[in-house]
């Protein structure tokens, strides 16, 4: 197996003179060395610009003690109160839709079982995913049929102490010919009253939760006595089912889907909290189509999800605090660290103080975008990754120890243990691909940007999405423009607003990606460092929603899209996804757009004919991996000038999905003349403007021919000229 | 094409020549049938020195469990780790050896 040195800190985006903790795995005993770097540039291969880090002045290099630390991956709720489920006598109840039964591990659904000590109860499924009811340290009653993945049961067990009668049942909803709907299964225990912690979708193993639940549940429920099974099959709320009032506590899930608690109806109030994030607003036992946003019908989406890898925070202790100087300079930082062969970088980006702009410059750096794909495992969550691609899959050292380490937390490109899409992503965790000397995608790719501005002489400052969220416009209005970069795709709609509001207010804007403004996205709403993403309706997706799930439970607005949401990238950039490819990048022809007045000064030092940016790092050209396409009808402004066009790109090549409705073969670089990126410029109000290079791989173009290259030199006219307070 | 043909050298000759970007129309379609479907058990790549060295690997039965790395080829430039990676698969899929050395 492989091994690596792990950290990650409690911030991301931080100021001069605060304080970060700086949080470290390593896999062997003995010290680690550990100091603060500006990163210039991450890109160590042989056709970049090279690896660039830049000593911290004041900054010194520690030796610290090196230990290992766990992370405890899996989603559950566990509740407060303990005494109150310390039963001789009990009856449990619930809802499920089980998803992995052939995990071959068990998976407790509720109860307060420790395995440590074999005390307390469980209603759980087995290794083999039958049903099964334990109590104490006696052999647990198991259903002899298995159930049926990705289907509703009423489950229910009860335990009579006096008699030592358990009994176990489960019925499934949907009745089918030639199946029996119920099965009972009867025997005997002894009983444990044992003041354990109660948990839901989980069990204790000692302090440690364990034997995760993958699954819906919902409406878990629990009694202080035997109740006949007849009873406890019976739905909540309808007759014949026990009250709520009488129970030892009747979680309500549908309660507080945005926040983190689980709330109990019954007249104790045992409430609880979710560990690690479990997906809430998921359809219930009794959804039936007549409504598709939870917020109008609550009652239809009491049930949670939980995964046996999700994942929020790695909790681990901290190994450092490192008070940033308070003179550093806005930058991309990394406590870099060292154990023999091993080596990790934990980034940092540092902003300026606040309120005290420090460039006329900001790089707005979108590590919403960098969670979205913190950890991604594309290459096992996807059947079609290689095709996307058009290439064998083909792994880094990183990729191979987050394949064979399955508890870092996922992206939302991926597909939990059972199959279902990830929803969230979060930064409590070390993120191997938000690192220096990686693949040249997000963050590896954004420090072409960096790179480009040290070697340009250009100064800027450096504002983060968590920034654009809390600020809105406020974080960018002291700026006289802001390039993005390379691939700004994850949106929330307060981030969307902060750039459109500035770009409205005479804002200058250098979009430097392409595939940008694409998803909307959500904060939590009181978890730090946590974004939402539900895979909706259309798109060039990952994986789908279920039916009914296209509405985020941190905030309960409508995923998917910003297109779908009336708000095409087009209308703030004038470009918009088009077409996407990843093993050759091809170059732009200037159109006519270019020889407009109003362009001039981006040409300037352009020959005419001259074949733009047919070279660099990035598949050998400046117009590659992922495209965007200017389109009046979806928002284009029409004074927008289209001043190059890069259309010639093989079948590896793909047209985005949104935009065909019906299936034909005419949909690649071959046959589909939407195939193509837009270099695009416009004026917005009040002296702003716009220009987008609609491409991933430009910023890899900057740095060709020690950065005297046309690419180079566009961008440079460009971002002298928007910085330029002069009105466009 | 939903089979790969053994007589079809030439598809293994212009892939070898070219592993990137535009292919014939049939080498597209034979490249499409060796990448249809989940890598998992599957020959792939795996880069053991980043940027310098690579060996074809085979993921495990499922997350969490060890990569198979076969170290028996050791390859310096990418695209001869493709070149085998395509002719692993040939043999995977058709039971004999790739036509092309």
């Amino acid at each position: 197996m492989s091994e690596r040195l792990l950290a990650y800190t409690d911030k991301l985006s931080v100021k001069p003179g605060e304080l970060v903790q700086v949080k470290v795995s390593s896999p062997h005993a003995g010290a680690y060395r550990a100091r603060l770097v500006r990163l210039i540039c991450g890109d160590d291969s042989e056709n970049g610009p090279g690896f660039k880090v830049a000593a911290v002045a004041g900054a010194t290099e520690s030796q610290l003690p090196a230990r290992f630390q766990p992370i405890p991956c899996g989603s559950y709720a566990a509740i407060k109160d303990r005494k109150g489920f310390a039963l001789a006598s009990f009856s449990l109840g619930a809802f499920i839709w089980p998803t992995r039964l052939d995990k071959a591990e068990a998976q407790c659904i509720l109860g307060n079982w420790d395995a440590t000590s074999s005390s307390g109860y469980a209603l759980y499924l087995d290794g083999d995913g039958h049903l099964a009811f334990r109590v104490g340290a006696g052999a647990p009653t198991v259903l002899a049929e298995t159930l049926l993945s990705r289907h509703w049961y009423r489950v229910a067990a009860s335990f009579d102490a006096k008699s030592g009668r358990a009994t176990l049942a489960a019925q499934r909803l949907l009745p089918y010919g030639h199946r029996p709907q119920r099965h009972v299964a009867k025997g005997k225990a002894k009983p444990s009253a044992a003041a354990n912690r109660f948990l839901i979708a989980a069990w204790n193993d000692g302090d440690e939760a364990a034997a995760h639940f993958n699954g819906k549940i919902d409406s878990p429920t629990i009694f202080a006595k035997a109740l006949r099974i007849e009873a406890l099959l019976t739905p909540p709320g309808t007759r014949g089912a026990p009250a709520a009032r009488q129970a030892v506590a009747a979680w309500d899930f549908s309660r507080d889907i945005s926040g983190t608690s689980v709330i109990d109806r019954g007249p104790r109030r045992r409430n609880g909290q979710i560990v690690n994030l479990p997906t809430r607003a998921m359809t219930g036992w009794n959804w039936d189509g007549s409504e598709l946003n939870w917020r109008h019908k609550p009652e239809h989406y009491g049930a949670i999800h939980f995964h046996d890898d999700d994942l929020y925070d790695c909790g681990w202790a901290t190994d450092f605090s490192l008070r940033l100087p308070k003179t550093l300079r806005s930058g991309i930082y990394c406590i870099h660290l060292t154990q023999g062969a091993l080596e990790e970088f934990a980034p940092l980006f540092v902003c300026p103080p606040k309120g005290k702009a420090t460039a006329k410059l900001a790089f707005l750096v979108p590590t919403a975008s960098y969670l979205a794909y913190a950890n991604h495992q594309m290459e096992t969550s996807w059947h079609f990754d290689e095709l996307s691609s058009a290439k064998f899959t083909t792994l880094s050292l990183a990729d191979q120890f987050m394949e064979e380490h399955v508890s870092l937390g996922l992206s939302t490109y991926d597909l939990h243990n059972d199959g279902s899409g990830v929803c969230h992503a979060s930064r409590f965790r070390p993120i191997l691909n938000m690192r220096p000397k990686t693949d040249l995608w997000q963050f590896n790719a954004d420090t072409h940007i960096t790179d480009w501005l040290e070697a340009k002489k250009i100064p800027y400052d450096i504002i983060t999405d968590e920034e654009l969220e809390r600020g809105g416009l406020a974080a960018l209005k002291p700026y006289t423009c802001v390039i993005t970069g390379t691939h700004p795709e994850y949106y929330s709609e307060r981030m969307l607003d902060g750039v459109q509001d500035y770009t409205n207010q005479g804002g200058r804007l250098m979009y430097l990606g392409a595939n940008g403004f694409y998803w909307r996205i959500a904060w939590h709403p009181k978890l730090p460092g946590v974004i939402e993403h539900r895979r909706s309706e259309d798109g060039m997706r990952a994986w789908w929603t279920e039916t009914g799930e296209n509405y985020m439970a941190f905030t309960g607005e409508y995923s998917g899209l910003w297109r779908r949401n009336g708000r095409p990238p087009n209308m703030l950039c004038g470009a918009g996804f088009t077409a996407q490819g990843f093993d050759v990048s091809g170059w732009y022809d200037r159109m006519p757009g270019s020889r407009d007045p109003r362009a001039a000064f981006i040409f300037k030092g352009v020959a005419e004919n001259e074949k733009i940016g047919d070279f660099g790092s990035i598949g050998g050209g400046a117009a590659g991996w992922e495209l965007d396409r200017a389109d009046v009808s979806l928002g284009t402004p029409p004074h927008a000038l289209i001043l190059a066009t890069a259309s010639e790109f093989p079948a590896s090549y793909h047209w985005v999905k949104e935009e065909f409705n019906h299936a034909h073969s005419a949909v690649n670089g071959d046959t589909c003349p939407m195939v193509k990126a837009d270099l695009v410029f416009f004026e917005t109000p009040k002296g702003g403007a716009v220009f987008s290079v609609s491409s991933i791989s430009w910023a890899g173009s900057l740095a060709h021919e020690k950065y005297q290259n046309n690419v180079s030199r566009i961008t440079e006219n460009v971002v002298r000229r928007f910085l330029d307070p002069k009105a466009l | 094409m939903l089979s790969i043909d053994q007589s079809r050298t030439d598809l293994c000759e212009e892939f070898k020549r070219t592993p990137f970007g535009r292919h014939s129309a049939d080498l597209h379609r034979l490249l499409d049938l060796m990448r249809w479907g989940f890598a998992r058990g599957k020959t792939i790549i795996l880069c053991t020195v980043p940027h310098k060295e690579w060996h074809l690997a085979k993921f495990g039965p499922r997350r969490g469990t060890p990569m198979q790395i076969d170290r028996s080829g050791t390859f310096h430039r990418y695209e001869d780790a493709v070149w085998a990676c395509f002719r692993a698969r040939w043999k995977e899929m058709t039971g004999r050896d790739c036509p092309v050395e």
